[in-house]
């Protein structure tokens, strides 16, 4: 009886709701890209026809000026300049935050010392201080120093929200290392060089990768901060997607451009399964 | 004398300890600190680059709260928030509890799910545009089964105060944050404790409500304070999807730095300075009453 109780309360697998919620939602996700599709080869789609009545193919001869995919990738619409500035800042924004969090993320896993929770605290802050905030008043200061509109300017705000989440990946992968290893290449002689190259990095180069990535997926998906600081003469992907979008319209070549868009998103995402275990996020957010 | 040799190795090791932590300290202190000081003291009327320094004069402060349309700008964006912020974390528990089931096609799902993370918000707005718009595929949809038969006769979702548009792109994004950040506690904790539930007899309400969301808990409170904080401070959405004036408040900053009028960055800073004040007190006192409540049941 008991038994029969519980088997009926922990269902391994999904209830008949559930099956349905799954559906709902990936409906929910995935269903906008239908009619988005759709509008990047549309010509002229008039309401309330389900499929245009034009199509970009129909007209392509026809028209002067590039249309739909031909203006996306024509050097007009300005996509190969935004997809080359936004993999630039998410490589140096990455190699940089690399370097300053290792060491840190060292230190958070193996040592504690007094004040290690508000600094911990302080690491995260980032995550909680609204972006708005944080960038109008850096985008004063970078205005008077002569960083605004510059990639140096963007480089160095995309830090502060890439920081909080490299840290915690890499704290992550220090942790489960451990220092038995490292102490006994010591006991056997290695040099400090020697155990840094030789035991240190290849044991953690999973996770740099996994955080390195993580780091570039957020950088490249930044639009406040970049907006702010790149005063218009910086174009990435996000910023762009918002210029041409900004009237509340959407026609052909912004449909175009927002699949563009997505694609390095859909590519990460691809790479990032293999890398990231969920178990990883769960450490890094749960406390 | 090997005392001595002890302590010195120990500070030495200390000072090797603190110039690890130094670049990542260094950066978050100066951007931090900096945009902090500056924002205070201008907010506060010190701005000798516009020839303005009357510092300290709450001037700037007086005229943004004494203004009826900050309180409605702060309600529209707190509303905002709160509502995507309650939406997203019930859906995203929901998707959660259904993921770590078995089903056919998991693997993929696992893919699926996570597009949203992936892509930037601006994308959102460009699919709540073609799916929500007058003239948008839902439109379309309820014209075709024959609703409706203009498009002024959808209800219209974009650009109006209530903002279901701006909600919609928010939980379309956050709803899959959520489902990640809990799934991964739940994985993290593993069924025992539900199953002994079970064997003792507590039915499925009892469970969820008595095992696993207080085990799921610091993984709700954690990815609401993030995505909350989030939304406070989310400019784009409510830019092009909103309802116009009165705007939330990182639009309004955001229309007084552009003012012609430079005097009127100050009050920016001012609304800036708001936006910060705002979050922080929420967010404190989210933390502090979680603090209380674990406390209350023990965890320390």
């Amino acid at each position: 009886m008991a038994r029969k109780t519980s088997s009926v309360a922990l269902n391994e697998r999904l209830g008949p709701y559930q099956k349905l919620y799954l559906l709902l939602v990936a409906g929910f996700i995935l269903g906008p890209f239908i009619p988005l599709i759709i509008q990047s080869f549309a010509f002229r789609w008039a309401w309330p026809d389900l499929l245009p009545g034009t199509w970009w193919l129909e007209q392509r001869e026809k028209s002067i000026l590039p249309l739909a995919w031909d203006y996306v990738i024509s050097p007009y619409s300005q996509v190969w300049e935004a997809t080359l500035n936004t993999i630039y800042i998410g490589c140096v924004v990455t190699v940089i935050c690399l370097i300053i969090c290792l060491p840190a993320a060292r230190v958070l896993a193996r040592e504690r010392f007094k004040g290690k929770p508000a600094f911990e605290f302080f690491l995260s802050m980032p995550l909680i201080v609204p972006e708005a905030a944080i960038g109008i008043a850096l985008l004063m200061i970078f205005i008077h120093i002569g960083l605004a509109g510059s990639y140096t300017g963007i480089i160095i705000v995309h830090l502060i929200p890439t920081i909080p989440y490299m840290i915690r990946m890499l704290t992550a992968v220090y942790q489960g290392l451990g220092r038995d290893f490292e102490e006994q290449a010591m006991i056997l002689g290695a040099s400090r060089w020697q155990i840094l190259r030789l035991v240190t990095l290849p044991m953690l180069l999973p996770g740099v990768v996994a955080g390195a990535l993580f780091t570039f997926l957020v950088s490249t998906n930044i639009f406040l901060l970049t907006f702010f600081m790149g005063q218009g003469k910086i174009v990435t992907l996000p910023t762009l997607l918002f210029s041409k979008i900004s009237g509340g319209t959407l026609d052909a070549s912004a449909a175009g451009i927002t699949l563009v868009v997505t694609v390095p998103g859909i590519i990460l995402l691809l790479i990032t399964e293999r890398f990231i275990k969920e178990e990883a996020f769960g450490k890094g957010f749960g406390n | 004398m090997p005392e001595t040799k002890e302590l010195a190795r120990h500070r030495r090791e200390r000072i090797w300890m603190w110039i690890q932590l130094m670049p990542v300290m260094t950066v978050l202190v100066v951007l931090f600190g900096g945009a902090l000081v500056l924002g205070v003291a201008q907010s506060l009327g010190f701005a000798p680059w516009f020839g303005v320094n009357t510092f300290p004069d709450f001037s700037y402060f007086a005229a943004l709260w004494g203004d009826v349309f900050f309180w409605k700008s702060l309600g529209l964006t707190l509303y905002y928030a709160i509502v995507a912020t309650l939406l997203s974390l019930v859906f995203g528990i929901l998707l959660a509890l259904a993921l770590v089931r078995t089903f056919p096609s998991k693997t993929l799902y696992k893919y699926l799910y996570k597009l949203p993370l992936m892509i930037p918000y601006t994308v959102g707005i460009a699919l709540a545009v073609i799916m929500l718009g007058n003239g948008g595929m839902l439109s379309r949809l309820m014209a075709f089964t024959g609703f409706i038969d203009d498009p002024s006769q959808f209800p219209q979702i974009l650009k109006t105060h209530m903002g279901w548009g701006i909600i919609a792109v928010y939980v379309w994004k956050q709803t899959p944050f959520v489902a990640l950040t809990i799934y991964a506690v739940l994985l993290g904790v593993g069924r025992e404790t539900e199953e002994a539930a079970a064997i003792l007899g507590a039915n499925k309400r009892q469970i969820f409500f008595q095992v696993t969301l207080p085990q799921i808990l610091p993984g709700i409170i954690s990815s609401t304070l993030i995505i909350f904080a989030f939304n406070i401070g989310a400019f784009e959405a409510p830019f092009i999807l909103g309802g116009g004036f009165p705007d939330t408040l990182p639009v309004v900053a955001w229309r007084y730095f552009n003012d012609a009028d430079y005097t009127l960055q100050l009050q920016g800073m001012a609304t800036v300075v708001s936006i910060a004040l705002v979050a922080g007190v929420i967010l404190y006192s989210y933390l502090a009453f979680y603090r209380r409540y674990e406390r209350r049941i023990g965890r320390n």
